[in-house]
């Protein structure tokens, strides 16, 4: 599972870059006068669906997520992982619903055959790399889920806390 | 029970998982989603909702720019630019009466203009200046106070990634939000600095000595500068000349970041792939929040609490400054609590309907009429010379145009409706930088100052509590300075054109 979500950050992580990389271009392709990549924002907009979609894994796995942890800090430990294997639970859940309905929008786009207003790709295209990262942000999320159930059974931490 | 009722209690309800410590986005996505179902009967619209709302907001172009701007960040620290930084403003700075402490902040006031986070400034500029801070001889808790303090410039100095999603909830130009933020950024770095004079005159035993260096070496110094301000240059003043869109100069950042940083030879392989993972977290952060308040908000406005409440508090006559105050002092209090971005995307879409119907009466229509009428002059459209010295006289008077005399001069753009989308405009870019600063101010506010535990986390050897000692004089310069803010527009104002 590490090696899933760190593989998903550098594959997010190179898309992104090249998203940069050619919104770079259009901008100095417009200032040069040879005109700016056509539909380069479509481009952009798909791109960063699959990106922040595989971006979401490795946040997943190292506790990423922003919390206010001031007022159960004084429970105690054994309350602490039953609390974050119950939120843990109830994450990997939403993030398995927000995938199963994302496969049924991908699926509705696909049957509508819906092609985006300047390039004319077709829409499920950036629906579909999006859904590679819901994929993994769930297969994360469960793992995640089924360490820290674990962890409670066992009566200590099995995954290891974020730094910062 | 009421739409209204479900909308109204949804509020504590969400706080209260917040405080069971339900990640932030979870927890709004979860009361939106539950909200949704009590409203509508049924789970058919949130999960209809969900068929595409991820997708679009993830795909979101004006959002584009938060993962852009974090990677820049990442990139610059590659590029050893915090350290060229602090050490430039060290060798100006460094040898006055708690001079070291000051080019930490100054350092912060730079990087933040490249960083767009708080957290990540502090963090950042806490590894570079806290070891060179402590061999100086300065304090655990003076150190660490003023690097968490130094940290808050970078939310407020443009780029700012709050700026961008404030921008975006209360659909405001980019921009402008950056341009009027540029003053009250300087301010805060300059506040800083005074605080820690007067902490240095105060506790002398708590500050080193250093010894001056010649103009060669801090030219020298400045020299190994140049790149972050040849970057913030062109990120900043080309979004402002609008030689390209905010989204577009935070590519341009990301990648003159990257090559710095790939011909100062700090990125590798191995680098890069930390920054992706770095960038990583952070967006999946930001994002899971956007979409959890995108979720929420949207269940808020079908119960119509946003505009109850507004309409309530416009009924009540109250006087625009007192609501104000009483909005700013409950962001100082959750401030304590939450990370800025949080605060913004949970109570923005509740309190701007409010602000929106507040009478500031920032421009008057006399205001308005004089400057288009200069722009028309200035634009070369021939106008009689009489009537232009008549319009100009009962400007200077403080008159407004008759409808003859506009028809006369061909004046446009100056009905009522563009003088209250101005105003409008103007109330919410300053509200939108109130908000910030206040919000940064909880960041470093003791017992609970997120901050704080991020750079006394750095020094084992310093106690928590004599970083609060130190940290007070920031928070009081930080107070001195909203209330200048709130007495004086014009402060923020002056840069943004209308």
């Amino acid at each position: 599972m590490d090696r899933l979500a760190r593989a998903m950050a550098w594959l997010g992580g190179l898309v992104l870059t090249g998203l940069i990389v050619m919104t770079c271009l259009s901008v100095l392709g417009r200032g040069i006068g040879l005109g700016p990549i056509e539909g380069d924002f479509e481009i952009v907009e798909a791109g960063m669906a699959f990106v922040i979609f595989a971006f979401l894994p490795i946040c997943q796995l190292t506790a990423g997520h922003a919390t206010v942890d001031v007022f159960t800090n004084g429970l105690p430990g054994g309350a602490q992982r039953g609390l974050r294997a119950g939120i843990d639970v109830v994450f990997a859940a939403v993030l398995i619903v927000i995938a199963v309905q994302l496969w049924a929008g991908l699926m509705s786009k696909f049957a509508s055959g819906q092609v985006s207003f300047i390039l004319g790709f077709p829409v499920w295209w950036g629906y579909a790399g999006a859904m590679l990262g819901a994929l993994a942000s769930s297969a994360v999320a469960i793992y995640v889920a089924v360490l820290r159930v674990a962890g409670v059974a066992l009566g200590r931490d099995l995954l290891p806390e974020p730094e910062g | 029970m009421s739409d209204l009722a479900i909308g109204a209690l949804s509020f504590p309800a969400l706080l209260l998982l917040i405080f069971a410590r339900v990640p932030i986005g979870l927890a709004m996505f979860l009361t939106g989603a539950v909200g949704l179902v009590l409203v509508t009967g049924d789970w058919s619209l949130p999960l209809a909702r969900l068929k595409s709302e991820t997708y679009t907001t993830f795909s979101n172009y004006s959002l584009s720019i938060v993962p852009m701007f974090l990677l820049m960040g990442y990139f610059a620290t590659l590029g050893g630019m915090s350290q060229a930084l602090f050490k430039a403003a060290e060798g100006f700075l460094g040898h006055r009466k708690g001079g070291v402490a000051m080019a930490a902040v100054g350092a912060c006031a730079g990087f933040g203009a490249i960083c767009g986070s708080s957290l990540a400034t502090a963090a950042t500029m806490g590894r570079v200046a806290l070891p060179e801070l402590r061999r100086h001889g300065y304090a655990g808790g003076f150190s660490t106070a003023t690097l968490a303090a130094g940290g808050t410039l970078g939310i407020l100095i443009p780029p700012s990634v709050v700026l961008v999603i404030y921008a975006i909830l209360t659909e405001q130009n980019i921009a402008k939000l950056f341009l009027a933020a540029f003053i009250p950024g300087a301010l805060a770095a300059l506040g800083y600095m005074l605080a820690i004079a007067i902490y240095a005159r105060l506790h002398p035993d708590e500050v080193g000595v250093k010894a001056r260096v010649g103009w060669g070496t801090r030219l020298r110094l400045l020299a190994a500068v140049w790149p972050v301000l040849a970057v913030f240059a062109l990120v900043v003043g080309g979004i402002y000349a609008g030689w390209f869109t905010p989204t577009e100069g935070a590519a341009v950042g990301a990648l003159g970041t990257g090559l710095i940083a790939m011909v100062q030879g700090g990125l590798t392989w191995a680098t890069l792939g930390e920054s992706f993972r770095s960038t990583a977290r952070a967006t999946g952060m930001i994002f899971f929040i956007v979409l959890g308040a995108a979720f929420y908000n949207g269940f808020l406005a079908l119960t119509q609490v946003p505009q109850e409440a507004a309409a309530w508090v416009g009924g009540q006559g109250f006087a625009p400054y007192t609501v104000l105050i009483v909005i700013l002092i409950f962001y100082l209090l959750l401030g304590c609590l939450m990370d800025s971005l949080s605060m913004i995307l949970l109570t923005v879409p509740i309190f701007w309907p409010v602000v929106q119907g507040l009478d500031f009466g920032f421009v008057t229509m006399v205001e308005l009429q004089s400057a288009r009428l200069e722009a028309l002059v200035a634009s070369g459209a021939e106008i009689a010379a009489g009537t232009l010295v008549e319009a100009r006289g009962m400007l200077a008077a403080g008159e407004e145009l008759t409808r003859e005399l506009r028809r006369e001069l061909g004046l446009r753009g100056v009905s009522n409706g563009v003088l209250a989308r101005i105003n409008t405009e103007q109330v919410a870019i300053w509200f939108g930088i109130m908000v910030l600063i206040v919000v940064e101010v909880g960041l470093i506010t003791p017992p609970v100052g997120m901050n704080l535990f991020v750079i006394n986390a750095m020094d084992r050897a310093t106690p928590i509590t004599a970083t609060y000692r130190a940290v007070l004089y920031f928070v009081a310069s930080d107070l001195i300075r909203v209330a200048i803010l709130l007495a004086f527009p014009v402060i923020t104002l002056i840069l943004v054109p209308w």
